[in-house]
């Protein structure tokens, strides 16, 4: 339980850290930014206490909106993904899976795991990009952001789980 | 009782979500007043110091540039000041007037230098935090203008870092002139493009050229006048053809931002005394 703590807590500095200092810097073609810190509320197991997720990802939204200066933004619709998690992948888990599966690319399969990232990614950005417009003035520039980023992130996200197998 | 223990153990986690989701919103409109908390923003000291870490390495990187820039503006300028205080001296034939207006100009002003810690500049809404707060001097409204031209206005205060609202904010109006001709307006960004901004509202029988210099024009006592703040390059009508629009090449390169000085202007306190004084007048009338 110890060492789970720990282990996510250098996940959420990590994820922090590198979304202030590298990722919120980006723009690719003026639209896409990758939203990396996700990752970390995608690979809660199937039976993390519902609570604990939604705490995580209100803390990890606070700290990120903190650097990047976007209060309550991150946080709220971090919260929202948060919130999704334990019933969206409750739909991928094969039926004898121990209670502790978490969602990876080993447990569910490539092609699921990356349709399940997704979904989950282009909630959290359609929610970010939502709230940090607000209003609709450009939507053709609102859904560039959301796209773009949501396959940026996935894509990131495919890459840091290949590494973390190894 | 027992009912309603189990029915939050069942759903307790939807009771969390909602009252986090409402923490969050609260947050969001919060901060869209003027008088946010800087707790949550990135002038609170552990942001500030791991931005400040890491603009200190960046820093190493862009030093000749940024020296390169400053030289010639440097050069620049002494040449302008010779030619002017040369001029001066022979209508005047006063050899130390040229010297004793050019102190007088700034003397009510009070600069603090400052570095810059983090930047944006593809948002909407772009700020800048800097290395230096309340403890050194810095109010919200001060003006913050860097080696090349206007850089913003001092938005939110910590106890050791600020938060500048930059001429590339889509909320930020500075009060400009054209130089040399007198005619004002506001700069203002509309997004896109980080180095160019639109000053508006120049009456339509002003009269200048593309390539005139837009600079400060010194009304609001958050800036001196005379800060550059870009140059002219297109020409436009308004919306509802009244006034002129301006395309204005912005002086300062917000991409590559390292030192700033934060202007402190002695005689605000004088004046917010004055209008304290007013208003506490008033209230006295009014009872």
């Amino acid at each position: 339980m110890t060492t789970d703590l720990i282990k996510r807590m250098a996940g959420f500095a990590a994820l922090c850290l590198a979304q202030a200092l590298v990722f919120n810097r980006m723009h690719l073609f003026d639209c896409a930014t990758p939203l990396l810190y996700v990752y970390l509320i995608i690979i809660f197991p199937h039976n993390y206490p519902r609570w604990g997720i939604l705490l995580w990802s209100f803390t990890l939204g606070l700290a990120v909106d903190t650097f990047s200066n976007t209060p309550g933004v991150a946080s709220a619709s971090l919260t929202l993904t948060g919130a999704m998690q334990p019933y969206f992948f409750s739909l991928f888990i094969p039926r004898e899976a121990p209670e502790d599966t978490a969602p990876s690319v080993e447990t569910i399969g490539m092609a699921k795991f990356v349709f399940y990232a997704a979904v989950l990614v282009f909630v959290h950005c359609l929610a970010f990009f939502t709230l940090e417009t607000f209003h609709f003035f450009d939507w053709l520039h609102w859904m560039e952001c959301v796209g773009g980023s949501t396959v940026l992130t996935v894509l990131l996200i495919v890459t840091l789980e290949s590494v973390r197998r190894r | 009782m027992r009912n309603l223990l189990e029915f939050l153990s069942k759903s307790g986690h939807w009771l969390l979500f909602v009252f986090l989701e409402v923490i969050s919103l609260v947050l969001l409109f919060q901060y869209n007043s003027y008088q946010g908390s800087v707790w949550i923003t990135s002038a609170n000291a552990v942001t500030g110091r791991i931005y400040e870490w890491e603009s200190a390495v960046e820093a190493f990187f862009s030093l000749t540039r940024i020296n390169e820039g400053l030289t010639m503006r440097n050069f620049y300028l002494e040449r302008q000041v010779d030619q002017l205080s040369r001029l001066y001296t022979e209508a005047t034939d006063d050899t130390t007037a040229a010297e004793r207006y050019g102190l007088k100009l700034l003397e009510q002003y009070e600069l603090i230098p400052a570095k810059v810690v983090s930047n944006s500049l593809h948002r909407e809404d772009n700020l800048i935090t800097i290395n230096r707060g309340r403890a050194d001097g810095v109010r919200t409204d001060m003006g913050v203008a860097c080696g090349l031209g206007v850089v913003g206005v001092v938005y939110m205060v910590s106890e050791h870092y600020s938060i500048v609202m930059p001429v590339l904010n889509v909320n930020s109006r500075v009060s400009c002139t054209i130089r040399k001709r007198g005619y004002f307006g506001y700069l203002r960004w509309s997004g896109g493009d980080p180095t160019v901004a639109y000053v508006e509202d120049i009456p339509r029988h002003a009269h200048f050229k593309r390539g005139d210099w837009v600079e400060t024009n010194g009304y609001s006592s958050i800036f001196p006048q005379g800060v550059p703040a870009g140059k002219i390059i297109q020409v436009y009508n308004s919306s509802d053809g009244l006034s002129y629009r301006l395309k204005v090449r912005l002086a300062t390169d917000f991409g590559n931002l390292r030192d700033v000085y934060v202007l402190s202007d002695k005689s605000i306190a004088e004046r917010a005394g004055l209008m304290e004084a007013a208003r506490d007048s008033l209230r006295e009338k009014g009872r």
